[in-house]
């Protein structure tokens, strides 16, 4: 059955009649504490009412088993939202039952109990989790899960399936063809498979051809000059005039939603093979610019440039943190996430111990529990920011002994493992706008020199310069044993080697003229405050010395402007030079799972993996790629049909609508993985229109556990495991100073159907598919000599169980072996578990002489350093320990690809605008509300609409606006209302299959918001995931009411004017922008 | 560091389990100053007990007050008072110890007022004359009807009172009443209640308040003055103390 049509009740299980009264001893034999000689007093204790129950005669050996519970516990990592608690999961007859966090996790135990307690003592231990990881076994157990796989037997979107063999599927995928004839109007429509588009394989080849593309964009080579070289081998290229689009493997494209370690590495393993560069995530759509303005921060000086920017942000200490400064942030609700920041911050604040102010449109839980609330309009956090950093600076309250460091020797000296460039100089041009910094060989001062980097290849090195005592100083960024400090306010004229002047101003005197653009009083007006809390915000910021901290995440970021907004706020950071300071601004830092950081790890995933081609060319959403390089900038020039992302990746909202627009060029197959982008996306309905389009998207397919909002409109759908069924390394965030490694693992068996792929019988997974689709096309690194002779990778723990024992060896020291009571409750507490999940035999053969210690981790959920390893005395053990970029070089070159100008190199308050820079005026006119969302911590945006217990605590959502403007509309609480835009005036989602969902909310009138904004929380207004009915099979499943309930008002988000087919962007860090919407709202 | 309050109050729930049973006194302290409204509380106790649709024992009620720009909110989750002067016993018509509901006095229960669904008659007298709106019936329904298919995590007995009870037959919760009973299965196990350790943000206490060296005792303590009861007019004499920042009779009126 591809979902089951059965609406019978289950029957009583069995054991449950099992009456026969357990003796005292037979109780010991059978518990966990048979065969331990000496038992803890406290083991002893918790046991003492057990046991004299059973010596009464009162319990039967089933009720005694279920409670001492420690075999029926296995330990795993929530996904319910993307914090990824640590969870033990209690089983009761193979069934996931109880959820509750675990206690070895640091996520729900404060402090957490070291990986050296005994498994029988944690399994006492109930961590704290929020409620939609207590609810989570109900998404496992969603009667709407797809068992089997599915094809389309309507028109994309229509709703109508039918369930085909798995290996029917893969076939037609990898090969192509008239896959719809029996579809109305596709009869004659072939598509091209993987197989076809698998063309370029030699990876000869593709180095040539790369390095021949890349000097193509240095304008070394002409394109004639390559179709010479290459000629034969251009009809393996997309379009041979346009060598930089790269091979027609590049027209395979895979995109996915919430994806983390490991799954990761498993695509990767795929992908890379095939050679596509088409992979891409969704980053853009969660916070995309806060990650890359800190990339933008954490970019290196290597040589001659940065690079080696880390895609990753910086959050607060939170337990050490005396003030806090919240900006569109609330960890009460959201963030990452409750269960591990809640317990370090609320008995501090109720004691006293800790202050936090709150930027926020909305009075969040956060707010309410703040010392001060300051309701800023949404999108104006950079102004607020600037508006402290003119202060701050004019003040003079900033750590100059952290930003007169321009070198690391300079920062060592002050204990500091962190310094920032504020002392730098700048080039300004003729206009006085500041450029690139200058290079101390521009002056004659120091000339550039040859030297060897690692692998003892040659590269170019240039100085720098500071000024110090009326003298530009050469200096090495990175030098370990010459200090140089430099005067923090510089604006000067230098003279260069030809004796031309060159006017420079130090960092930091780029960001106070740059503050200076405006007064505090006019920021404080863009954000509608009183100027006096910009000040008063910035005194108490500053008298915490480096126990301060601004912690930011979507609420700045989620704008057209976000890339300003978060790089303003983080700079604040910086002038207090808090960071890897206790109670200041850390970074994640996690076990290391492919093997490749110590020797003693068992399996180097480099060395198992064989090498695969260089893959080249431009991706169809133009990251890390320059407009100007193209071979399509000319004659086109600005602007750009789309956005280009030399500074981005992962853009969400870029990869449909550019398939649309064939922009740079067509594609052929798409693959989803755990992804709605037209639900999860401002102006989602956009996502919808080019999914429909069969000529742009010729053929989909998608892995799900239930049809989706988005993989509803695929034409083949792969059921997917339940994260309570799979494996995954789940990594950390960066408000978590502990090091870890939580390892998600199978703990119930999973309702798929069991397939054959590679001999081995398997449900079907994420995993199955790349592996059948692999053994298909016969893709090297995968199949019976997969890792290497007589090392398969035939199924997924092949892979996973090699990680779980790289992790267990990473570091210093490997975790210990678990002793032969720890195996014997590992075993038994898989005995619920199918062969095809969990083979003893398998696994140990897999983990070899490190089965102990896999063991030993997968007892506990993971690896987990302890609380005293985090914090070095008032730092944090696990540092960032480089270079901050306060003004950003890399930032600056890189052109606006729709008016030909350079970025700003430094934070600044930057308008909302649309791609063409221009404000939203006509948008706005007659529209009179502002538009935001919020989350709430009952639901996550696709996944918990399935959760009964959530949806009974929240059937539905709200349209939610302040009581001023609710009387001024005349609405009235529990008011209808539809939601309206410039972009949406009719205010529905058009599904494109002949159905539509107007964006209809019931009013909550409320004193939480600022007014002129309203907002709603997402989960809610659902059109799939079981809200809908489908036919499978020609069987009618009637959709669940309780899951189309509230509204979901993404499709009033604008569009952006110029691209037409997607929403407004940053085009800077590539976010989506959520928050800069103005709405109507009618009343039904 | 100090432990996590979670860690200490189970190490005090060990050391009331060693004390003859009719010494202890269970108090359960909700500080709603902490409280975030997340309601994992509600969630894990209903996971706990396989509670059907809407029978909660844990519900949490929220309001704001104030006015913009100076809004307050607080929430306050509600569990059954367990009182020392229990109303709802006074209304079921099938009384005593070994009746269906009772002001328990021996065992890991002391103190707890549990319901036998073996002896319960399903009167629902009991429902209306509990001021804090703590006693719900049993309506036999599942989280999973009306969908393709009902399962199983909500299908198996629950576990209640130290035994199994399914939902079919006789002798069983559906068609009688239920409630918050303190996770007494739990605290036979050493655990704490269900809500207390699954409490987000730590606003909520328990123990043994006989005992000075626990962590709910000391918290008591140190906040005498300011502890609150709800409805304390009715003179149920609840084992449920509150804090907060407001006068939570506000509340009164939502149970």
């Amino acid at each position: 059955m591809a979902i089951s049509s059965d609406s019978n009740q289950e029957k009583q299980l069995p054991g449950t009649n099992d009456q026969r009264k357990v003796s005292r001893r037979d109780f010991l034999k059978t518990s966990t504490l048979a065969g331990c000689g000496a038992l803890a007093a406290s083991q002893l204790d918790f046991a003492r009412g057990i046991i004299a129950r059973v010596e009464a005669g009162e319990i039967t050996s089933f009720e005694a088993y279920q409670l001492m519970q420690a075999e029926n516990t296995l330990y795993t990592v929530c996904l319910n939202c993307n914090t990824g608690c640590g969870i033990k999961v209690k089983i009761m007859d193979g069934v996931a039952v109880k959820v509750d966090g675990n206690p070895y996790n640091p996520w729900t135990l404060h402090p957490h109990i070291p990986m050296k307690e005994a498994v029988a003592k944690a399994a006492k231990i109930d961590g704290a989790i929020c409620p939609k990881g207590q609810a989570g076994h109900q998404g496992a157990y969603d009667p709407y899960r797809i068992r089997q796989v599915l094809k389309r037997a309507g028109k994309r979107g229509e709703g109508k399936w039918r369930s085909i063999p798995f290996d029917q599927a893969v076939d037609e995928i990898v090969n192509g063809g008239l896959l719809f004839a029996d579809i109305p109007g596709e009869e004659k429509r072939r598509v091209a498979g993987l197989k076809e588009l698998y063309v370029l394989k030699d990876p000869k080849i593709y180095e040539e051809m790369g390095s021949d593309v890349a000097k193509i964009r240095k304008k070394k080579m002409t394109v004639a000059e390559f179709k010479t070289r290459h000629a034969a081998n251009l009809h393996l290229l997309i379009d041979p005039d346009h060598p930089d689009f790269g091979p027609r493997n590049n027209q395979f494209v895979y995109w996915w939603g919430r994806k983390k370690g490991g799954r990761a590495d498993f695509a990767k393993r795929f992908t890379e093979q095939f050679a596509t560069v088409n992979t891409h995530g969704h980053t853009t759509v969660c916070q995309g610019s806060l990650y890359f303005a800190c990339k933008a921060m954490s970019e290196q000086y290597a040589g001659e440039s940065f690079r080696d920017g880390q895609k990753f942000y910086w959050q607060p200490d939170t337990e050490n943190s005396e003030y806090i400064l919240f900006v569109g942030s609330n960890l009460f609700d959201a963030n990452y996430g409750p269960p591990n920041r809640s317990p370090r911050l609320t008995q501090r604040l109720v004691d006293g111990k800790v202050k936090i102010t709150v930027l926020d449109p909305r009075f969040s839980k956060l707010a309410a529990k703040a010392n001060r609330w300051v309701p800023v309009r949404p999108g104006t956090d950079a102004a607020f920011a600037m508006g402290m950093t003119r202060w701050i600076l004019e003040q003079k309250k900033f750590d100059a002994k952290y930003l007169e460091n321009a070198n690391k020797a300079a920062a060592a000296a002050d204990r500091e493992s962190t310094w920032s460039n504020g002392a730098w100089l700048v080039k300004l041009d003729k206009e006085g706008k500041p450029g690139a910094f200058l290079r101390a060989s521009e002056l004659g001062l120091k000339a550039r020199e040859l030297r060897k980097d690692k692998e003892g290849n040659d590269f170019d090195f240039e100085y720098l310069v500071a000024f110090k005592e009326g003298k530009p100083v050469p200096f090495d960024p990175n030098d370990e044993k010459e200090a140089v400090e430099g005067e923090l306010l510089v604006s000067t004229e230098l003279k260069d080697k030809e004796g031309k002047p060159v006017r420079v101003k130090s960092g930091l005197q780029v960001m106070l003229d740059t503050a200076r653009e405006k007064s505090i009083a006019e920021y404080a007006a863009i954000c509608g405050i009183d100027p006096k809390v910009i000040e008063e915000t910035a005194r108490e910021f500053t008298s915490y010395g480096k126990k301060a901290a601004v912690d930011v995440h979507r609420g700045p970021a989620q704008h057209t402007n976000g890339f300003y907004n978060i790089a303003s706020l983080m700079n604040l950071n910086l002038l207090v030079g808090n960071f890897d300071w206790t109670g200041g601004m850390i970074a994640a830092s996690t076990y290391n799972t492919d093997g490749t950081k110590t020797e003693k790890q068992p399996f180097n995933f480099k060395k198992i993996t064989p090498k695969a081609p260089k893959a080249f060319g431009l991706s169809i959403i133009r990251h890390d790629a320059k407009y100007e390089e193209s071979t399509i900038f000319e004659p086109a020039g600005y602007p750009a049909k789309r956005n280009w992302w030399p500074l981005s990746s992962d853009v969400y909202q870029e990869i449909l609508p550019s398939m649309a627009d064939a922009y740079p060029y067509p594609v052929k197959v798409v693959f989803s993985y755990m992804g709605a982008p037209s639900y999860s996306l401002p102006a989602g309905q956009t996502m919808i229109e080019a999914l429909v389009n069969l000529e742009r998207i010729p053929l989909y397919f998608a892995s799900d556990i239930t049809i989706g909002t988005t993989t509803m409109y695929a034409d083949y759908l792969f059921p997917d495991l339940h994260y309570l069924e799979r494996w995954e390394m789940q990594g950390s965030h960066p408000n978590m100073p502990v090091k870890v490694q939580p390892v998600r693992q199978p703990v119930i068996a999973s309702p798929n159907e069991v397939v054959t792929v590679y001999g081995e019988q398997q449900p079907i997974s994420y995993e199955t598919l790349w592996l059948a689709l692999a053994e298909k096309l016969g893709l090297k690194g995968f199949g019976a000599h997969g890792f290497a002779e007589g090392q398969p990778l035939t199924r997924p723990d092949d892979f996973y169980v090699r990680m779980v024992a790289n992790v267990a060896t990473d570091g210093k020291e490997p975790v210990p072996d678990a002793d032969p009571l720890e195996v014997e409750s590992f075993l038994n507490a898989r005995r619920h578990l199918p062969k095809n999940v969990f083979d003893q035999e398998r696994w140990q053969r897999i983990a070899g002489p490190n089965w102990k210690k896999v063991i030993y981790l997968l007892n506990r959920g993971g690896r987990f350093d302890t609380q005293e390893n985090s914090y070095k005395g008032d730092q944090v053990a696990n540092k960032y320990g480089k270079l901050i970029n306060l003004y950003q070089e890399k930032t600056y070159k890189v052109k606006d690809a729709f008016t030909g100008k350079n970025y700003f190199g430094l934070a600044r308050y930057v308008p909302i605008a649309d791609t063409l820079d221009r404000a939203p005026v006509e948008l706005s006119r007659g529209y009179d509300l502002h538009l935001i969302t919020q989350r709430d911590i009952l639901m996550t945006k696709s996944r918990t609409i399935s959760h009964q217990y959530l949806t009974s605590l929240m059937p539905e959502n709200a349209i939610i606006i302040n009581s001023v403007d609710a009387r001024r509309l005349g609405l009235k609480e529990g008011d209808k209302v539809k939601v309206v835009s410039a972009t949406n005036p009719a205010g529905v989602w058009d599904l494109k299959n002949g159905t539509s969902k107007p964006m209809v909310g019931k009013v909550k009138v409320t004193e939480t918001i600022r007014p002129g904004v309203i907002t709603f929380t997402l989960g809610h207004g659902h059109w799939a995931t079981g809200a809908a009915d489908v036919i499978i099979d020609g069987s009618l499943i009637k959709g669940d009411p309780r899951r189309a309930g509230g509204v979901h008002a993404n499709a009033a988000m604008w569009i952006d004017p110029h691209l037409k087919n997607t929403c407004m962007i940053d085009k800077v860090g590539g976010s989506v922008s959520f928050y800069d919407t103005k709405v109507k709202l009618l009343k039904v | 560091m100090e432990k996590d309050i979670l860690v200490r109050m189970q190490e005090d729930l060990e050391r009331a389990l060693t004390k003859p049973a009719e010494n202890r006194r269970w108090v359960m302290l909700l500080d709603t100053r902490k409280c975030t409204s997340c309601k994992a509380c509600s969630v894990a106790c209903a996971s706990e007990n396989k509670l059907p649709p809407n029978l909660w024992y844990r519900p949490v009620f929220e309001r704001e007050d104030g006015k913009y720009p100076k809004p307050t909110r607080t929430a306050l989750p509600k569990p059954c008072m367990q009182c020392d002067n229990p109303p709802c016993v006074t209304a079921c018509p099938v009384k005593g110890a070994d009746g269906a509901t009772w002001k328990e006095t021996r065992g890991i229960g002391t103190g707890v007022v549990p319901v036998n669904y073996a002896k319960c008659i399903g009167c629902a007298k009991c429902v209306p004359a509990c001021p804090y709106s703590a006693r719900t019936m049993d309506n036999g329904r599942f989280h999973t009807e009306g969908t393709p298919q009902l399962m199983k995590y909500e299908t198996m007995p629950s576990f209640e009172y130290g035994r199994n009870w399914p939902r079919q037959g006789k002798h069983q919760p559906v068609g009688n009443v239920r409630k918050c009973h303190f996770c007494m299965h739990r605290l036979a196990n050493g655990m704490l209640p269900q809500c207390v350790t699954s409490c987000v943000c730590r606003m909520g206490y328990f123990g043994d308040a006989n005992d000075p060296e626990s962590l709910l005792a000391q918290v008591i303590k140190a906040n005498q003055t300011k502890i609150q009861i709800l409805k304390k007019e009715k003179g149920t004499k609840p084992r449920v103390y509150y804090l907060g920042n407001i006068n939570l009779e506000v509340f009164h009126g939502y149970f």
